[in-house]
């Protein structure tokens, strides 16, 4: 062994033995690719009105949903490009940039960002152990994120959030409204795990989870939105519909052969022990007639069902 | 060459000293999360697909190749009863996917029980080398396996081992412990199951073949004094899927079993 050989091996050897082994902290940082094998219809071309199923929602929450109109967005403009709130923005259409933030002097890592290509999404979660801010600080529809390992797991919380949705038809998320998360990577997959709590319109947690692929070629571009009135109506107009007025809440039970009582939602039907409590419906197609391969390979989407 | 040998004897010493001290003890005593009790499953996802079964031809958000598609459009519930094939949509791909109570015992120190009520399924999860013996099952064979965090190392300089103890060097080895004890660190079980019987993923006749393999990993969390299990399932079939099919299902834990309710895949299939 040459004298240069010698040392550059000492070298080498030393930093192994002055590592320092710790646990946990998984690398989130790549380029993501969603995986929208649960909740597809729901996620990627968007809810149909009046699909409250799954949310345990209370009274409030459904009352706002029913008042719900979808030309909201096209005469609203303030809607038009607004971005998902941080709770929603992990189960919607966007591809997702993880990137560590480490501290420059010390090479700790105190952070991890990430971008959504849907609005240009960003978020920051903190993992330095500083403190939220005041609850008089404004809200954002990211919110502000802090986090701490446990084990092979993240533990995000989140608060500081501005009003948002739980799903994007009129399904309302209030300002008050928190929500941890539990991020864990498994070789290629991420799942992240979101319980939401809000006291204006849950009666209890909203617990649902994401997949993602870890996809290197993956490259976000740009996602400029410009809003513009797109359906014309007097200065002010707010589309909705008044109380017992809502002539579309039914659908969505009629096409797919749903009892109505359970496409409204509530703690209830979220257990095993419903399915014998559930009403039958008035109708079940014998055969899917919307939405029924939607998004698969080569495959269309029959939006409109044929008449039975 | 002699000061070459004696660093590195030194750094295989290092290395073997993170070996997970789990490593030589049997699955029940190297478990690092609790994994046995009740547990109810949350339809928060998929609702209609998981609490009713779905009109023939719904395949939305199933990745099937034209195969599947084919064979699946030939689905008649009616004929599943006539030939006693009611528990076809119970099979381990598919199964933690109902509406469910699961309970998770130690069957013995190696074998976790996983039973559900919905259908009367039972699996057995075994630690160690794959057992495939016999022919193929619903619940197909399953191998087990703790997963405990990943070990990293921080290589220290003078300033990142002074701020050692800053909040974001989150993670460290306890002090004082030469060789960490990874149970006490949280982890995750991986399942993988083989030598399956050919069922059917989604209720309404969606098909896996004999050659899907499920991989499946658990996971506990907890969010307001209540503990959560997801399980991220992924299963791989070449024939009936074009890319694996990866869905994460969420259960809460409950007390005890005063809500476990069995019931036989003929019942339930008969009420949606």
């Amino acid at each position: 062994m040459t004298k240069m050989g010698f040392s550059s091996t000492s070298l080498a050897l030393a930093a192994t033995l002055l590592a320092v082994p710790a646990f946990g902290q998984t690398d989130f940082a790549g380029e993501w690719a969603p995986l929208f094998h649960e909740d597809n219809p729901e996620r990627l071309p968007g809810p149909e009105l009046g699909d409250y199923m799954g949310i345990p929602i209370n009274a409030a929450a459904r009352l706002r949903g029913d008042s719900y109109d979808a030309d909201r967005i096209s005469i609203v403009t303030q809607y038009q490009c607004r971005p998902h709130g941080g709770d929603y923005s992990m189960r919607g259409l966007s591809n997702m940039r993880i990137d560590s933030i480490y501290d420059p002097v010390t090479q700790l890592l105190v952070g991890i960002h990430t971008r959504m290509n849907f609005q240009e999404q960003e978020r920051t979660i903190w993992l330095d152990g500083r403190p939220h801010p005041s609850e008089l600080a404004p809200h954002t529809f990211a919110g502000f994120s802090t986090a701490a390992w446990d084990g092979n797991m993240l533990n995000v919380y989140t608060d500081h959030l501005k009003d948002s949705y739980l799903r994007r038809n009129g399904l309302a998320r209030s300002s008050k409204a928190t929500f941890t998360e539990h991020w864990v990577r498994h070789g290629n997959y991420l799942t992240v795990i979101t319980a939401i709590t809000d006291p204006a319109f849950l009666t209890e947690p909203l617990v649902r989870s994401q997949n993602w692929i870890l996809d290197p070629n993956q490259r976000i571009g740009r996602d400029v939105c410009e809003y513009g009135p797109e359906v014309p109506a007097p200065a002010g107009t707010v589309p909705a519909h008044l109380p017992g007025t809502n002539p579309f809440l039914h659908e969505v039970a009629d096409w797919y052969g749903l009892p109505y009582e359970a496409t409204r939602g509530g703690a209830e039907t979220l257990y095993p022990e419903y399915q014998a409590k559930m009403p039958q419906p008035d109708t079940h197609p014998a055969k899917c007639e919307r939405y029924c391969d939607c998004g698969n390979v080569g495959r269309g989407c029959n939006l409109f069902p044929a008449k039975r | 060459m002699k000061w070459g040998l004696i660093l590195a004897a030194g750094t295989v010493v290092v290395l073997s000293a993170q070996t997970p001290p789990g490593a030589d003890l049997s699955g029940k005593a190297a478990a690092p999360i609790d994994l046995t009790g009740y547990w109810v499953a949350i339809v928060t996802e998929d609702w209609r697909y998981r609490m009713l079964t779905a009109p023939k031809g719904d395949y939305y958000s199933l990745p099937l190749t034209p195969e599947a598609r084919k064979v699946a459009d030939t689905w008649d519930a009616a004929q599943d009863v006539a030939q006693g094939k009611q528990c076809l949509a119970y099979g381990a791909p598919a199964l933690m996917r109902q509406p469910a109570r699961v309970h998770v015992t130690w069957d013995n120190d190696n074998a976790l029980k996983v039973e559900v009520d919905a259908g009367k399924q039972t699996r057995l999860l075994a630690f160690g080398a794959p057992r495939q013996t016999g022919e193929a099952t619903l619940q197909g064979s399953s191998t087990a396996q703790w997963q405990s965090p990943q070990i990293t190392r921080f290589y220290t300089s003078k300033i990142s081992a002074r701020d050692a103890d800053t909040p974001g060097f989150r993670g460290q080895a306890p002090a004082g412990e030469a060789r960490p004890d990874t149970r006490k660190l949280g982890g995750t079980l991986k399942v993988v199951t083989t030598h399956l019987k050919p069922g059917y993923l989604r209720n309404n006749g969606v098909p896996y073949s004999a050659n899907a393999v499920l991989t499946e990993y658990y996971d506990i969390h907890r969010d307001a004094g209540q503990e959560y299990l997801v399980i991220t399932s992924v299963v791989d079939d070449p024939r009936y899927l074009y890319v694996p099919w990866v869905v994460s299902n969420q259960f809460r834990r409950e007390a005890d079993g005063s809500k476990w309710n069995p019931q036989p895949c003929d019942l339930i299939l008969s009420s949606k």
